[in-house]
């Protein structure tokens, strides 16, 4: 079953009214405590390994930390004390070889993965200072604050309306005049009202692969999250497509603090402001680890640590 | 190592980038032997060379920039990469005073030199000494011997100024000499740039093996 779809209905059982959330124009993005803004970035790699990483001022702004994350799916430990903060506002990339965990890590900053059975975590991930793993919190609430855009568009089979305002219906929003407020705003900021403003009752499914593309991320910015998770979002479309994702995912982020996972280093050096690079700690355990996290100019430049240079040169992995 | 074609293809750079090193090698050597041995022939074979010399430098940067655009480098390649570049229009330049030193050669003329050459086949020596460990150390990717050649540089200054000196000293007792000591004082003008370029090769050296760009240039601000 289709995940966006699947994750949309478990969110509808489990919210318990409609108070939750009175109104979507109150959703506005808080500000950091003052506190946080004099943390530093966290690395997994020993300190010695890596030269110091000062984020700029504007820089030292976190969206969401994660704090000695590790994750089991029943024995199989897929995550091992990963520990990196997000910065507010910035592109975020995950890269590294296929089964590190890329997905997983990205899957757990809004709960995604409490979908999959036997699953265990250690660990905290803070959005904006809280847990958002600790007792009794709202996941409905995480997972409207964090959207996802996956790596096949899938719309739902409903009208391109119907498919972003279905988000905001689910919430409780009724009011027609907001809803096409929605709608269009949300179409707009991921550049495709003025591809579709004509046709706003046809089929999502009639659209392009980069026009579905792109009506998933409007669909994901209906409910006004504050950070958006991309799981390899062009790796089904074609270049031109794919620039399209890039220019919006950079128009977005005066607005909205993103993390993509991508398998095309070349797609992570263009559109990120920070990249992290997973790898398995080794064949036999496959337990993903962060190996190094810092600026994207210096991870692709000059990376501090052997096993990164070896990756992005294209020497492994 | 699944990168077999592009490192062969940065092999092949690396290994033109020396082709044109020694080149240009021979240039400034052949062209400081023809000022001491007055030969106008080689000088003006040597001038006409450049041409070579230019060529290589192009054709070395094209196939840099193609390397780039197809295989998309990143870390230590694109950093050689960069610095290949650099070394390239470094060593084209020193092409350069391999050139005007033939040509101060040809305007001299008929003329004789005003002193037989002694320092300046001597800065010749050291500077081409230099050059070519630099560009053995920058194959070689290695920042620790590229660190210590720009020293040296101080030898062929002090040479320089020796050089300046004797010549000035001529010029105010026989001012009939001026236009023929001030073409010496040009061509060993020439031989110091030529140092404090393999100066910057040695700085591209230690940026490719290390990602940091510093001056090795122990004699700046120094009024020579």
């Amino acid at each position: 079953m289709d995940m966006f779809l699947d994750t949309f209905l478990l969110d509808f059982q489990n919210r318990n009214s409609h108070h939750n959330f009175p109104s979507l124009i109150d959703y506005s993005v808080t500000e950091t405590a003052e506190e946080d803004k004099t943390k530093k970035v966290s690395f997994l790699v020993p300190a010695s390994q890596i030269d110091s990483f000062t984020p700029s001022p504007q820089d030292t702004k976190y969206k969401a930390s994660i704090l000695n994350f590790s994750l089991f799916y029943g024995k199989f430990q897929a995550l091992r004390n990963i520990s990196m903060d997000i910065m507010a506002n910035k592109i975020t990339a995950i890269i590294g070889p296929s089964g590190c965990g890329k997905s997983t890590l990205l899957r757990s900053l809004n709960r995604m993965n409490d979908l999959v059975p036997n699953i265990r975590i250690q660990g905290q991930i803070l959005l904006e200072g809280e847990n958002i793993y600790a007792p009794g919190v709202d996941i409905v609430g995480v997972r409207r604050r964090v959207g996802m855009v996956f790596q096949r568009p899938n719309p739902f089979p409903k009208s391109i309306y119907d498919n972003i305002a279905y988000g905001p219906r689910l919430y409780g929003m009724r009011r027609r005049a907001l809803l096409d407020e929605i709608v269009e705003r949300s179409l707009q900021q991921a550049a495709l009202w003025d591809e579709v403003k004509d046709k706003l009752h046809h089929s999502g499914m009639a659209l392009s692969g980069g026009q579905q593309q792109r009506l998933c991320i409007a669909r994901a910015l209906a409910v006004q999250p504050e950070m958006i998770l991309m799981d390899e979002p062009a790796s089904a479309l074609d270049p031109v497509a794919t620039l399209k994702i890039e220019e919006l995912m950079q128009s977005l982020k005066s607005e909205y603090t993103i993390v993509i996972v991508t398998h095309n280093m070349q797609q992570a050096a263009r559109v990120s402001d920070y990249t992290a690079f997973m790898m398995i700690d080794n064949p036999q355990n496959r337990t993903g680890v962060l190996v190094e996290y810092g600026p994207t100019a210096q991870v692709f430049t000059n990376p501090q640590n052997k096993q990164t240079e070896d990756y992005v040169t294209g020497r492994f992995g | 190592m699944p990168r077999e074609t592009f490192e062969r293809e940065l092999q092949e750079l690396k290994y033109e980038l020396l082709i044109l090193g020694s080149i240009v090698e021979q240039a400034v050597r052949g062209a400081v032997e023809a000022l001491k041995l007055r030969d106008l022939d080689s000088a003006r074979r040597i001038y006409a060379g450049d041409q070579i010399i230019n060529e290589k430098r192009y054709e070395i940067e094209q196939n840099c920039l193609i390397l780039i655009a197809t295989q998309q480098p990143m870390a230590r390649d694109l950093r050689m990469l960069a610095a290949i570049l650099e070394v390239n229009t470094e060593l084209e330049r020193i092409g350069d005073y391999a050139k005007g030193i033939c040509k101060i050669n040809l305007m001299l003329g008929s003329e004789p030199l005003v002193k037989p050459l002694i320092d300046i086949p001597k800065m010749a020596d050291l500077g081409l000494d230099m050059l070519h460990r630099a560009l053995g150390a920058f194959i070689a990717g290695d920042a620790d011997t590229a660190r210590t050649i720009p020293n040296e540089d101080d030898q062929v200054d002090e040479l320089y100024n020796r050089v300046y000196n004797d010549l000035l000293k001529m010029m105010f007792t026989n001012p009939e000499i001026i236009p023929r000591a001030n073409f010496l004082i040009w061509a060993a003008h020439n031989l110091e740039r030529l140092a404090d370029r393999v100066t910057n090769i040695c700085e591209r050296t230690v940026f490719l093996a290390t990602g940091e760009i510093i001056e090795l240039d122990m004699a700046e601000g120094k009024v020579i």
